[in-house]
């Protein structure tokens, strides 16, 4: 059962039950934070380092790292203790609100130093809001192509779809007259994406299909690669990524193109966009599939379990008084997240610690991999952009 | 009332200026589309340069925002004012004070520049009439003395734009 040890009393040094003098504490009543911090119901005031050396977390407050961190229990986000005894406003009457959500009575708990698997959800999330990241720049790109689009003389759409050349629009023709040139007659072929409303992703990308399939036989031939290696899948895989990165885009670039393809003003941002969705697929759906369009972004399929653990709750308001501890034994093996309605979020439920490096699972291991590519690719296109020497370009 | 200039607030923490270095670092990696970070010397005072969105409004206007950080930063709000000209908007007074609670009342330590940029570059392609707050003229007479914005009781009524 992993980290078990020392559950009931954590075995801490004792210059670390106290403030490291991170910021200039009022009315901390220390004899009660020792006590709390030995009891296992805070994290221990380590000094936070400033690199990530090897297995730390970040407190999202001070930018400093540390071995474990208290978790909020309406949204889980970690938080230093030195950090969290700052959360509290002194003199205010108002009841705390959760620095992250805003949830009122802000409280924290201390579960120990992160499982395998919450590490694993995190980076999910993690990658998610890259992949949004990815997607809002595509969106951005997209928008301006079609201001240009739109810009360009009628019957230029007939050429344009039936072009078998890369269409390349300088982004300098931008800058020239945006405000009035922008109410001309629209072309034609800028209905094919109505710049709003675009929730489906596959309307994103301006591949055509077989650049997709190249893309999608890159990737799974790198996931294949990987699997041989899986011991360590750590950053070191960096500079291969960037190889696979730019192998994909340089197969795309040659291939023929269809259309206008969003590698006109940046040479990568649909790829990215491609393969983002390709690993977003690789860990929803446990393995690729080609159809394209099956895609609905049913993430959540994770079990759900409405019980979550009651680990010692530590609530700001009545001022470090703890909640009882009556399911101890569970609580470090038990893990959930309150049923939140957020979307975004999804519903995760708890992960028998058995269950792990068993095979079927392979959401937490490939996700670095996952990550890193996705990271490649956006570098690649940062690069891009930051050689491009048109100063329109710069921002995009 | 002490007056807002960088010169006579007090030095950054030590953990304000390890937070802001990290920022700025993550920034580089990384800026907010639309944003650029003028480089200079001092960490306490940031100026950005803000890019309306395109479609927007503001499309091809640019404008520039001063960021101050108090010594507590992040447990205090940073000062976020945009130097005149400011954009014509109905929560930006002509004196560049924004009207946005995450800069007053709903800050959190939880929020980075970066976090705060979004959220006004938001508040600017919302807009759907370029003008000023209509209590501008009274409110920028009350700040002649270059009172900080962060001394204004803000009423934040209207969550449309």
């Amino acid at each position: 059962m992993g980290n078990k040890l020392g559950r009931r009393r954590q075995l801490v040094d004792e210059k670390y039950t106290r403030p490291q003098g991170l910021y200039q504490h009022k009315d901390v009543d220390h004899k009660k934070l020792r006590k709390l911090i030995l009891d296992s119901k805070l994290a221990p005031c380590y000094p936070g380092d400033d690199d990530c050396t090897c297995d730390l977390e970040e407190c999202p407050i001070c930018f400093l790292y540390y071995p474990s961190l208290n978790r909020s229990r309406c949204c889980t986000k970690g938080i230093c203790t030195e950090c969290f005894l700052q959360m509290k406003t002194p003199n205010s009457t108002r009841p705390t609100q959760c620095p992250f959500c805003k949830t009122l009575n802000y409280a924290v708990e201390y579960r120990g130093v992160k499982t395998k698997e919450e590490k694993g959800q995190e980076q999910i999330e993690e990658q998610r809001v890259i992949e949004a990241k990815i997607r809002m720049r595509q969106q951005e790109i997209q928008d301006e192509e079609e201001r240009m689009l739109k810009r360009q003389e009628t019957g230029f759409s007939n050429r344009l779809l039936e072009s078998s050349e890369a269409e390349y629009f300088s982004p300098a023709a931008t800058s020239s007259s945006e405000g009035e040139e922008i109410v001309s007659v629209p072309n034609p072929a800028t209905f094919r994406h109505p710049p709003r409303n675009r929730e489906i992703r596959d309307d994103e990308f301006d591949l055509d299909p077989e650049n997709i399939m190249l893309m999608e036989a890159i990737w799974l031939s790198y996931q294949e690669d990987n699997k041989h290696k899986h011991v360590n899948p750590n950053y070191g895989d960096a500079t291969q990524l960037a190889k696979y990165a730019t192998e994909v885009r340089l197969l795309a670039s040659m291939a023929p193109q269809a259309g206008y393809s969003p590698s006109s003003s940046s040479p990568s941002g649909g790829l990215a966009c491609a393969i983002a969705s390709l690993a977003e697929r690789q860990q929803a759906g446990g393995e690729s599939s080609t159809n394209y369009n099956t895609y609905g972004g049913n993430l959540s399929t994770y079990n759900v379990h409405p019980n979550h653990s009651q680990t010692g709750l530590l609530s700001l308001d009545s001022h470090l008084q703890i909640n009882d501890d009556n399911s101890e034994e569970i609580g470090g093996t038990r893990y959930g997240y309150d049923g939140n309605n957020d979307v975004s979020r999804g519903q995760y439920g708890e992960f028998d610690e058995a269950e792990d490096s068993g095979g079927g699972n392979i959401v937490p291991e490939s996700f670095e991999e996952q990550m890193m590519l996705a990271m490649a690719v956006s570098l690649a296109e940062a690069r891009a952009r930051t050689s491009s020497s048109t100063p329109e370009a710069a921002w995009i | 009332m002490t007056s807002p200039s960088a010169s006579s607030r007090k030095a950054l923490s030590k953990i304000a200026t390890n937070r802001l270095q990290k920022e700025l670092m993550e920034w580089q990696v990384n800026p907010p589309a639309g944003f650029k970070h003028k480089v200079t010397d001092n960490l306490q005072r940031w100026i950005i340069e803000v890019n309306g969105a395109p479609g927007t409004l503001y499309a091809n206007e640019v404008f520039q925002l001063q960021v101050d950080f108090p010594e507590h930063y992040p447990m205090e709000a940073p000062q976020v004012v945009f130097i005149p000209p400011a954009p014509l908007h109905p929560h930006i007074y002509s004196n560049g004070h924004i009207c946005l609670d995450i800069l007053y009342d709903s800050w959190s330590p939880a929020m980075t520049v970066s976090s705060v940029c979004i959220s006004i570059v938001s508040m600017l392609s919302s807009s759907t009439s370029k003008q000023r707050p209509a209590d501008d003229e009274r409110y920028v007479k009350n700040c002649r003395n270059g009172r900080s914005p962060k001394e204004t009781r803000w009423w934040f009524h209207d969550d449309k734009v």
